[in-house]
């Protein structure tokens, strides 16, 4: 019944072990004054593999006085977080953002105290309200009220307080017809909903959030948006989960990448944010490219054999064509640079190697641009350019160069095409690369001209 | 053992609205609701006493005279016992939700399986007292005023089966096979419990220590003595009952202890 050195979660009020007092240096961010309310030293999380031989181990070490999570030799293991620092202020609002299974969610449960670090120690001054997996403690069978006070006392509230805020939980979850139905004929965002208004009714120091505005629907999203700006506002401290980059970007003063369970990038929103989509966007151009590659090597196996017959045929779902002429590479440059993120606006030029086996004298190349939904959003060739084809022969390259690609933030994929005039294609080349726009803007659509408002008559902004 | 026995109390008021939920919860949504606690145990009565006072005769009769109401003074109580630890072995699956949104001691799942089911055993004690109260109009020579330890035989047995909740329930989440174990031991127990037959009426001497040493037993004798023959327990088998509330607390809170890191992660 000792407690364990490594892997303690302070909570308010418990002496810091090893005694650090004075507050260390944050590495890569902004400073801000004020004292902490998070601070993460050295955190470590490791998994343990759930294969039937690691059961057996498991048993066997917590009966036999092994060390259980510390200490695992890493076959038996997998690293969900590694080497986590950084401290969050009092009043901050603190972004994570990373991909599916980079640790985000086992972090904010490790704040949270719900879960131990396996290395390191997370301290965490005040009351903390985990908005994860909200509802999920619910009892089916009764109703919405007796939830409010079962879900309340779990979270630390006596039956009085709850009493108290009980009108101010139901105004808030907007749920107030039903609060008498069992909680099993509730729709998933009414679970959320209740699930939110009885957390931020518990009045939390620090605020944990793990992407539960997405489950709502709009209207409550904004709601609960307002009330997290609302708590910021009122000092409280927010450690902010989210897949929403605007959102994360706009609501928190500092921001984490955490790649892989590693701490990849602290700092100033925009930059962090900014670094995580070129990343995302190189990856998937890698993807892009590999999945290329492969499907040269397939197609170089199979070529010997069927080349006859394939000829004119379809050569897969995303590329088809004759291959008198064939699609080698095609890049995207932004300013001059290869790169699969760019901001609305910016320069963009899409280029792509050619290589015809024999000279041609008819050819026309061509580009679209689609969204991964399929919304067309440009497309256009040198034939409706009113370039007349004269001699392509060997390898050649082609660019279509955009001087101003205003397109709306967002992901993008990018055909590419060589075909004769009547339109029978060379080398049709669909999805040939993605890559990744962002804005400032805040509209919907896919395209943004430049733009601004007019006033005239009895109409006024406030003062800005 | 004693930090879990003081989270326990540290968290008396959430452990009290948890057992609430779950006792509301049981009948909520059927026609007869709470009347099911006192339907059930009457229905078990005139099952047993048809099976085993009808059908078969068991071996001294004699000594447990009527049978139906020495049956009861067994049966209701190891209902309780039993039903805390099938439903408690299974309580961290069963809520994993909870455990995975909310910092609370893991504790009081288990327990709370074993306290609801204790509210449903004490809602069938009038029951008990109302059946011997007839048995003694009848002018049978049953039960008394040691029918009053009763809250004490209790009180003995409620830390012996929260103890094994807990333990079982901690392993039960790494294997499962727990309980299934657990549900065909339970079986077993009940027939090497002094239950359907006093213990006097065993013939064979083996078998005698056998259901002797089960540390369920004692806790029967101490419910057959004061409700049923109405008399005060001897020293020794309150020591006994005594000493397996310590021994099943201690390893139970053990058990637990050890496990109580990887509860959150795998259940």
């Amino acid at each position: 019944m000792t407690e364990p050195e490594a892997g303690r979660v302070h909570r308010a009020g418990e002496p810091a072990a090893g005694g650090q007092g004075a507050v260390a240096p944050e590495p890569g961010g902004l400073e801000m004054g004020g004292p902490v309310a998070i601070r993460v030293d050295g955190v470590s999380k490791l998994y343990r593999r759930m294969a039937p031989g690691a059961k057996l181990a498991t048993l066997k070490s917590a009966l036999m006085g092994g060390t259980l999570t510390r200490g695992l030799d890493p076959g038996r293991s997998i690293a969900a977080l590694e080497g986590l620092d950084f401290t969050v202020r009092r009043g901050e609002a603190f972004g994570v953002i990373g991909g599916n299974g980079s640790g985000k969610s086992t972090l904010l449960k490790l704040v949270a105290g719900i879960l131990r670090p396996t290395e390191g120690t997370v301290e965490v001054d005040g009351r903390v309200a985990a908005l994860i997996e909200l509802g999920a403690g619910f009892h089916p069978e009764i109703s919405g009220r007796e939830n409010v006070y079962v879900n309340g006392a779990v979270l630390g509230l006596s039956r009085r307080e709850v009493d108290r805020r009980l009108a101010s939980i139901v105004a808030f979850s907007g749920l107030a017809d039903f609060m008498d139905e069992p909680v099993k004929n509730y729709s998933s965002g009414m679970y959320v909903r209740l699930g939110f208004a009885v957390a931020v009714h518990t009045d939390p120091d620090v605020l944990l959030v793990d992407e539960v505005l997405a489950v709502g629907d709009e209207a409550f999203a904004h709601k609960g948006l307002r009330r997290i700006e609302e708590m910021l506002a009122a000092g409280k401290t927010l450690l902010f989960v989210s897949h929403s980059l605007d959102l994360v970007e706009s609501l928190c003063d500092r921001v984490l990448w955490l790649d892989r369970g590693r701490q990849r990038m602290v700092g100033e929103p925009r930059r962090v944010v900014d670094a995580y989509r070129q990343s995302v966007a190189e990856a998937e151009g890698r993807a892009h490219r590999e999945e290329k590659d492969e499907a040269e090597r397939a197609r170089a196996a199979a070529g010997e054999a069927a080349a006859g017959a394939a000829a004119g045929a379809g050569r897969s779902e995303r590329r088809w064509g004759s291959r008198e002429a064939v699609l080698e590479g095609v890049r995207m440059l932004v300013a001059g640079e290869e790169r699969y993120h760019a901001a609305s606006g910016d320069e963009m030029t899409f280029e792509m190697t050619v290589d015809a086996s024999r000279p041609l004298d008819d050819f026309v190349f061509g580009v679209r641009i689609s969204t991964p939904r399929g919304t067309e959003c440009w497309g256009t060739n040198t034939h409706l350019a009113g370039h007349r084809p004269r001699r392509l022969a060997g390898r050649a390259t082609v660019r279509a160069v955009c001087a101003s690609l205003r397109l709306a933030a967002g992901e993008y994929f990018l055909d590419v095409a060589v075909h004769s005039t009547e339109g029978a294609p060379y080398d049709y080349w669909r999805h040939a690369l993605a890559f990744t726009v962002t804005s400032t803007d805040r509209g919907i659509g896919v395209y943004f001209p430049e733009h601004r408002w007019e006033l005239a008559g009895g109409v006024e902004w406030e003062e800005s | 053992m004693l930090r879990s026995a003081r989270e326990l109390v540290r968290f008396r008021g959430l452990l009290a609205t948890l057992t609430g939920r779950e006792i509301k919860a049981r009948y909520r949504g059927s026609v007869l609701g709470f009347l099911w606690s006192l339907a059930n145990p009457l229905l078990q009565l005139a099952v047993y006493t048809f099976v085993f006072g009808l059908v078969f005769r068991p071996h001294g009769g004699a000594l447990a005279d009527p049978y139906a109401l020495f049956l009861i003074t067994g049966l209701f109580p190891w209902v309780w016992v039993s039903s805390s630890i099938l439903e408690g072995s299974m309580s961290f699956i069963a809520s994993s939700g909870l455990l995975r949104k909310a910092v609370f001691p893991l504790e009081l799942l288990p327990t709370v399986a074993v306290l609801s089911n204790l509210v449903h055993f004490l809602l069938a004690v009038p029951i008990l007292a109302a059946a011997l109260a007839v048995g003694r109009g009848l002018g049978y020579a049953v039960s008394g005023w040691p029918a009053l330890l009763l809250p004490a035989i209790v009180a003995l047995q409620l830390p012996m089966v929260t103890g094994l909740v807990l333990g079982i329930a901690a392993l039960n989440v790494h294997f499962k096979d727990v309980r299934d174990i657990v549900a065909n031991l339970m079986t077993l127990l009940f027939f090497l419990t002094p239950i359907l037959y006093p213990l006097e009426a065993i013939p064979y001497r083996a078998l005698w220590w056998l259901v002797r040493l089960n540390p369920f037993t004692p806790y029967a004798l101490g419910y057959q003595q004061t409700l049923f023959y109405g008399v005060v327990p001897d020293l020794t088998l309150w020591v006994q009952m005594a000493l397996v509330a310590l021994v099943a607390w201690a390893g139970g809170t053990w058990l637990f202890e050890r496990l109580r890191e990887t509860l959150v992660e795998a259940a």
